[in-house]
Order: structure tokens, then sequence, then C-alpha cells
């Protein structure tokens, strides 16, 4: 019973934090977003904003709900999103909704796929790495890692199109689909080999070289002598003891890092123009469609706090050596504010 | 020899041949990087350019060096810029009470969530323009927050230290007291990020470049250059694209490994204690 209650506070407490967080980043985002110079009537009505008279003007700003101080539009903004409405979208004069449902699938298949994959890859590679510690393989590994983890996204794309598109004609370089080829998969596919290559490729190294340097930490503790002295081979202690041992570490690794692996996707959706939330974000802010934007930078801020949260609450459940760490630190830190 | 034993000893030589380079383009230049010769564009490496023509007829080799400037600058300036803001953030937030502390760590918190690339064209939006020093204090303003989380912590480590206390009630100001006894004891532990963060920020320029967002192409910069490279990919001339970004990776590479060293160097440190 005792234990149910904590768990509820505990949900409660987080649950706080999320919305306090979403809160205050629709508030950043939203002052950022009007502060930015440049008209927002030019995205709805085109060349046609510039040759208004006043009263036109005055008309199309109170229609799009651009009248008022700065505080009245974000009460404004706040009591639609309450019940759902978070308004049209300037540049497609749709519902923002309708028109991010649309492309949301898109990144979800790239982002999602590519960061599964990222991670899948990288915890081979770490294993690989940690088995071969200190040889030609493991030393091989590093530095071309190191190699591959100094390309610029955008860079490492532009060869890989002017590779594959440019010079042998076996990949396209950019969209989604080919033309009248919407519901075909395979053309679906094809499209997203090389923005995947490129999501795995420049972020793969950062991770596969921590739950390395994670495994070697783990290969000099003393249980791996007992379970090797017990005849355990090398790889049989790798894979049942250490990598299980790691595995909270890596999930949190994982989950703290959406951030990080979700921009790298918006800088390949950009280069291979393809129709995601991030070329959608992109063309929002240079457009100054706030009503989109908005959505845009809150949904992005829901998945990475969430990770954020997930990461926090693993790291402080699943490995109970980390809580007791952490509750020892807490305690130092309200020891120092004392006095 | 011994003495240069496991220190990066040849990036630490290209680096310095690349920043020579280009310090002193005009001596090694043998085109006017700005010249746009237009009978001679798209023009393949060979004897008389050296890593070949742009489609507007300009002299890569010649731009590479020129250009290699603006990079470079960007890079240390933004890093700059981001340092002292991170420096001064995190000894406020490190110094303060425990509930503006937890503002003060939630915001940067709220900044981190969002992705760097957006938050980039957020604040180029309001700044508007487009040149080397709003796009060094665009980078900037965007890329402080992980140093601040760093060096606050340091800083609730050693503010309650008796010479820090002793300093403070000999009446020193807060920047004295940053200056003469926070800063000296962090900043070991922030100068590799600092040196990872003159590798972002070039990354950033080069990206925000070839995203149109950047320098214009008239600003001759790594970056810039690459914003070439989509009519460079349709008339097949690959040395557009992969001369100036072989010089980025190498300048980035070299970076990298200075910024390992460092932080090797620290752990050891550390752990010798």
């Amino acid at each position: 019973m005792n234990k149910r209650k904590k768990l509820l506070i505990l949900i409660a407490k987080k649950m706080l934090v999320f919305f306090v967080s979403i809160f205050a980043l629709s508030i950043i985002a939203f002052s950022m977003s009007r502060i930015a110079p440049g008209d927002p009537l030019v995205s709805y009505y085109g060349d046609r904003a510039e040759r208004m008279n006043t009263e036109e003007r005055e008309h199309a700003i109170h229609r799009l709900g651009l009248d008022g101080t700065l505080t009245d539009q974000y009460v404004a903004w706040f009591k639609g999103a309450i019940k759902g409405d978070f308004g049209e979208s300037f540049k497609y004069k749709e519902n923002v909704l309708t028109v991010i449902a649309g492309r949301l699938v898109n990144t979800l298949l790239l982002g999602g796929i590519g960061f599964l994959l990222t991670f899948f890859l990288a915890l081979l590679l770490g294993i690989l790495c940690a088995l071969h510690e200190g040889d030609w393989l493991d030393t091989l590994l590093c530095k071309v890692g190191t190699i591959t983890s100094c390309i610029p996204e955008f860079w490492l794309s532009l060869v890989l199109i002017l590779i594959f598109s440019v010079t042998f004609h076996l990949l396209p370089s950019s969209g989604a689909f080919g033309l009248g080829e919407a519901d075909s998969i395979l053309s679906r596919i094809r499209h997203m080999i090389l923005p995947m290559v490129v999501i795995v490729l420049s972020h793969l190294w950062y991770y596969a070289y921590l739950i390395r340097n994670k495994l070697i930490d783990e290969k000099r503790k003393e249980y791996v002598l007992m379970s090797k002295s017990m005849g355990l081979t090398n790889r049989q202690v790798m894979w049942r003891h250490c990598v299980r041992n790691i595995m909270p570490a890596f999930i949190s690794i994982m989950a703290i890092s959406l951030n990080h692996v979700l921009e790298g996707t918006y800088i390949v959706e950009m280069v291979y123009s393809y129709p995601g939330i991030g070329t959608l974000s992109f063309e929002s802010a240079k457009y100054h469609d706030y009503n989109m934007l908005m959505v845009l930078v809150i949904i992005m801020g829901v998945v990475v706090i969430l990770g954020n949260i997930i990461g926090q609450i693993i790291s402080e459940n699943i490995d109970h050596r980390m809580k007791e760490e952490a509750i020892i630190e807490d305690a130092e830190v309200v020891a120092s504010e004392k006095i | 020899m011994k003495r240069f034993k496991g220190k990066p000893l040849v990036s630490a030589i290209i680096l310095g041949l690349i920043i020579l380079g280009c310090v002193f383009a005009e001596v090694i230049m043998n085109h006017d990087p700005v010249y746009m010769d237009l009978a001679n564009f798209d023009k393949a490496p060979g004897k008389e350019f050296f890593f070949g023509t742009d489609n507007l007829g300009r002299d890569i080799y010649s731009m590479i060096w020129y250009g290699g400037r603006c990079s470079l600058m960007i890079g240390f300036l933004a890093t700059l810029i981001s340092t002292t803001i991170a420096v001064v953030y995190g000894t406020l937030s490190g110094i303060s009470g425990m509930l503006v502390d937890d503002i003060m760590m939630r915001f940067t918190e709220i900044l981190l969530s969002i992705p760097g690339i957006l938050l980039i064209i957020f604040v180029q939006a309001m700044i508007g323009q487009q040149n080397i020093l709003a796009i060094s204090i665009i980078i900037g303003v965007t890329s402080w927050m992980s140093i601040a989380k760093m060096v606050r912590t340091e800083v609730k480590l050693i503010r309650t230290q008796e010479y820090v206390l002793v300093s403070k009630q000999m009446g020193a100001g807060f920047f004295h007291v940053l200056g003469k006894h926070y800063f000296p004891n962090f900043i070991s532990s922030i100068m590799f990020m600092i040196v990872m963060n003159v590798r972002s920020a070039i990354v950033a320029e080069s990206t925000l470049s070839f995203l149109g967002l950047g320098l214009p192409i008239e600003v001759i910069s790594w970056g810039s250059m690459l914003s070439l490279s989509e009519k460079a990919l349709i008339s097949n001339a690959w040395w557009v694209i992969l001369i100036p970004g072989v010089f980025l990776v190498i300048t980035l590479m070299c970076i990298t490994n200075i910024g390992n060293y460092i932080r090797e160097r620290m752990n050891k440190g550390e752990s010798n204690m």
C-alpha cells in the first residue's frame, strides 16, 4: 500500500514538472516567434499583403488574431489550445493539426527507425570494441569512428547524393516517394535509404563509444573474474552479464538522446527535401507561420521532455545504486545550501 | 621525441598550417577569390585552377584559404561569446539560493530541449542580419547551455571554500571573485567543452550558410561555398562539393583530436589524486 502511494506521488511530481516545462516552453516559443521581425500577413496573403490599405490590414490582423498585446494574444492562443484548437496555418490555410498529421508519419518513420537502428548498431559496435579492447580491431574502429563523427550531416548527405544519385543513378535524391507512387512501399523505402544512412552514420559512433567505455568499466569488475573462473568464455560473460548490467544505463542514454537524433533528422530532412515536420518547422519559422510553429515546438518539447523524464525515472528506479548515490548527492547539495 | 608521445602533434601541425594558410591567404592565393571569371565557370581541377572553379567562375583554391578566415573566425568568436555567457550564467546560478538556482537550471533545460538548429533559426529571424558578427552572436547565444551547467556544478563545489568566503568578507565584488577564484578552478574542467564548442560553431556556421540562413554567397566561407552545391549536383561538379568539405572535415578532426587530448589529460589528473 505504502509502495503504491509512493509511486503515485512520484508520477504526480513528474507530471507537474512535465506540464510546467511545456507551459514555459510555449511562452518562450510564443514570445520569441512574435518578437522576430517580418510580416506574418505575407505568409497568409502572399504579395497581396503589401498592397493592402490600412483598413484592410487592420481587418486582416484582427482576422488572424494578431491584434492586442502579446499577453492577450497568448491568452487567446492558450484558451484555444486547451480545447484542442491550435488555429489555422497561415501558409497552408488549413487546420494546423491536419497539415502536421500528414507530415508526422514521415518523420516518425525516418526518425524512429533511424533512432532504433542507431542504438541497435551502437550496442553491437560497443560490444565488439569492448570484446577486442586494445587490439587492432578496436583501435581501427575507434579511429574510423572519430572520423565519421566529425563529418557534418549536411555534407555527408551531399556526398551520398553525389555518389548514389548523380554518379550511379541508384537511389533518388529527394522527396519521400516518386511521382504518382504515394502508395508504393518500395518507392518509399528507396527514398528513405540515403537519409536513414546519414542519420545512423552521423550519430552511431558517439553512442557506440559511450557504450564501449561503459562495458570496459564493467569488465574490470570482480564478478567477471568469478564467472570466468567458473568456466564461462569471454563472450558468454559479456553477453550474459556485462551487457545485461549496462542495460539501464543504455536505455536512459537512449531516452535523453532523443533531442540529438531529432535535430539530425531535421537537418537531413531539409537537405533531402523530405516532407516531414523538420522541413515544416524550418518553413514555418522562415515564413512566420506562428500557429504552425507553436504546435511543432510543443510536439518537439513533449517528446524531448518525456524522454528526459523517462531517462531520470529509469536511472533512479531500475538501478538502485544510482538512486542511493543521487540521494547522497542531493543531501550534500542541501547541506551546502544551509551553510 | 618522447616529449610528444600521446600528444596530438599531427593534428596540431595540420590545424596550425590551415590557420596560417587562412591568415596569410593573400600570399598563397593565385586568383582573386571574389572575381567572377565568367569565361571559366565549372572548370575541373587543373593546372590553372588547382581545385577547379564554381559555377560563378570563382577559383576554389583561392576561396578555400580566403573563406577559411570567415569560418575559423566565426568558430572562435561564437565560442568566446557562448563561453562568456556560460561562465557568468553558470556562476550566478551556482551562487544563488536553491529556488533561483532551480529556475535558472530549468530554463537551460528547456532551451536544451529545443533542437539547436531551430533555436538558431529563431534567433536568426530576430537579428535578421547576415554578416560575420551577427552569425557569431546567433551561434554564441544558442550554444552556452551545457557549459553553463558544468560551471554551475563546479562553482557549487568551491563556493563555500574558505578562501572564497574570506575574499567576499574583504569586500570583493562578483566579477573579482569570479575572475580570481572561480574561473581558475573550473577552467580545466570546461576546457574540453570550449574546444568542442569551436567545433560545433564551425559546423553550425557551415550548416546555416548551406541552408541559406547564414552568410550570403558573396561573403566567402566554407559553408557559403557549399551552398552552391545544389547547382553543382546538377552539373556533376564534384570538386565544388568535395574540396571545401574535405577542408572542413579535416579542420573539425584536428580540433576533435586536440579536445580529446585535453579531456584525457584532465581525467588522468583526477585519478592521480
